[in-house]
């Protein structure tokens, strides 16, 4: 089985249980509409799913999955505060483009965040540079420098540090471990391959 | 409109609904205007393809846009030149699938192309209603098409789909009619025209009001204001092509001239296309009909009395798609994004796509296979 599809099941299992029946739901960074169609189905939520990518919103077309073409940070500007129960933010993060804004923003327009991404800060990375000086090319870090998109590796310790700067509170966290299946249950930054966060306001806006 | 014959690519497996006959649906009952006016009567031109399944619920309906028409694919005769204006997203395993789909091409009420409007004889006068004719509204053309339903013994459409004024009319029968309608596409439309948009009709319609032989609207059947008509059909087409469009087609290629001519003579291409736009026109299209049809699309406006965009589309069920072209300076890539985020303000299934062509306002004329993939997906789920 290939990362994509793991990290997809584990999307589904952990986003699924985390959102209640009929909620609404807008998914930065939606691709083809997979997991949309996943919730619309197992939790008959009211979903949005966000894309620039032409080719992508012709997958949610065809899955019957309501989706916007175009930029993350602009689509979310019309929305009134707290209109999204969820605003998933799953395996986008590292692409995003003004980060901090689209962040700041998903928290305006929902009430809670799913944010999952791969730990940069995972042991076997930081062996490979250190002991080749050469950033690690894998199945999950395919491409050489010179041909992969700009992207923004962060790890755990980041991701969570930035949150308790900027007012956003983690309320649940799942860490996997490097084969992104079984649970890290010691030093995540350093042992967990994939993480998943449910993220809220610290001011206590957010329920759950 | 651009010539859509010579960009009608086939994919392969794809077939075409060949010879094709219109009809006239003659409605005896009274019809009420938006405006409060009746006529006692009318007549509505449309064309069919493919077959209406047992349980009635395959149906269609296509919208026409300004200066369309209800003959939207296959040939009147073998000797046609072209077939229907969307030839190529309608047929045998096309998009719109006719082995499928039972596609109901529908005219609009007040057009000059068999329906009744300013042309028809007035049965109270005797007389053409030409200036008489009560005022048009987008939601007069729907209400019309749904006594057509009514008559075809259509219970729901499973998808109404049009373009620019089609696309308004796509949206006014999900408002209309909500439980009528399970999808519709609106292809480069808006909720209400730009001041450009009106203002750029308004110089079209100043234009035939200012020729001397539109006579106030009375003038005879086979005259009429043809220069003030050409002027204005000149003008708006250049409001549904692009600027990248244009040069991409003409540049600024030059034509033989004729030294005998004035130097005002057709020079550039452009010109001798602008002008063959505006003769082809008047042969087929009545200028008073050009006026109502304008003033319609400048006065639709889904905002309304609503404080918000979103709130006009509160009750209604359909699922939507909502297209934009990114060179469209008609209707935007803007408002048709509005559009979109106002059904999902609203809390409906709605998906905006936005395709990259340079031909402007009319790129949902033309062959696209995006555009294929999207009809054709939305249509099947």
């Amino acid at each position: 089985m290939n990362r994509s599809t793991i990290k997809r099941e584990v999307d589904f299992q952990i986003i699924s249980d985390w959102i209640e029946p009929g909620s609404r739901v807008l998914d930065l960074g939606c691709g083809r509409g997979i997991l949309l169609e996943h919730l619309i189905k197992a939790k008959d939520v009211y979903g949005i799913g966000v894309d620039p990518d032409l080719e992508k919103i012709q997958g949610c077309v065809k899955r019957g999955v309501s989706a916007y073409q175009g930029d993350a940070l602009e689509s979310m500007h019309v929305y009134p505060e707290q209109f999204f129960d969820w605003v998933i933010i799953s395996r986008t993060l590292h692409e995003l483009q003004h980060t901090a804004e689209v962040l700041s923003e998903a928290a305006r327009v929902g009430r809670l965040l799913a944010v999952g991404f791969t730990n940069f800060a995972y042991w076997k990375n930081r062996l490979h540079m250190a002991a080749t000086g050469h950033r690690i090319e894998n199945e999950v870090y395919p491409d050489p420098w010179f041909q992969s998109a700009p992207t923004n590796p962060v790890s755990i310790n980041e991701f969570e540090q930035y949150c308790s700067n900027k007012g956003l509170k983690v309320q649940d966290h799942v860490y996997l471990a490097g084969n992104w299946r079984s649970a890290c249950r010691f030093w995540p930054n350093l042992l967990a391959g994939y993480v998943v966060y449910k993220v809220g306001r610290s001011e206590g806006v957010c329920r759950t | 409109m651009i010539d859509t014959h010579t960009n009608a690519l086939q994919t392969e497996s794809a077939g075409e609904v060949g010879l094709v006959e219109y009809r006239d649906f003659v409605c005896k009952e009274p019809f009420r205007f938006e405006n409060g006016e009746s006529i006692p009567g009318f007549q509505l031109r449309y064309e069919t393809y493919g077959q209406l399944n047992a349980d009635h619920s395959n149906a269609i309906l296509i919208c026409h846009a300004l200066s369309g028409d209800h003959h939207c694919a296959g040939t009147h005769s073998p000797e046609d030149r072209k077939p229907g204006w969307w030839n190529h997203m309608v047929g045998p395993h096309k998009p719109i699938d006719t082995t499928r789909f039972y596609v109901v091409s529908s005219n609009c009420l007040g057009g000059c192309v068999g329906s009744t409007g300013p042309t028809s004889i007035n049965p109270v006068t005797g007389r053409r209603y030409n200036l008489d004719f009560p005022i048009l509204s987008i939601a007069d053309f729907v209400f019309a098409q749904r006594r057509l339903a009514d008559y075809l013994e259509i219970p729901s459409w499973h998808a109404v789909i049009g373009g620019s004024m089609g696309g308004m009319q796509a949206l006014q029968w999900a408002l209309s009619f909500p439980d009528f309608v399970e999808r519709i596409i609106a292809l480069a439309s808006t909720a209400r025209h730009s001041s450009q948009a009106i203002a750029f009709n308004e110089v079209g319609r100043y234009a035939i009001m200012q020729d001397p032989e539109w006579k106030d609207g009375n003038y005879e059947l086979g005259e009429g204001p043809n220069m003030g008509l050409a002027v204005a059909r000149m003008m708006a087409h250049i409001t549904y092509l692009s600027d990248k469009g244009l040069e991409v087609k003409f540049g600024r290629s030059r034509r033989q001239t004729d030294s005998s001519k004035n130097q005002f003579d057709v020079e550039f291409e452009v010109e001798s296309y602008l002008r063959h736009q505006g003769q082809s026109f008047i042969s087929r299209f009545d200028a008073n009909t050009y006026l109502h049809f304008t003033k319609s699309n400048d006065r639709f406006d889904l905002y309304g009395d609503h404080e918000a965009l979103e709130d006009a589309f509160a009750e209604m069920k359909a699922r939507a798609l909502v297209v934009g072209f990114t060179s469209d300076w008609l209707y935007t890539p803007e408002q048709n994004r509005n559009l979109a985020h106002a059904m999902l303000l609203a809390g409906k299934e709605a998906t905006y796509a936005e395709i990259d062509m340079d031909l402007g306002h009319d790129s949902f004329l033309v062959h696209a296979p995006e555009l294929f993939r999207l009809l054709s997906a939305f249509l099947s789920n």
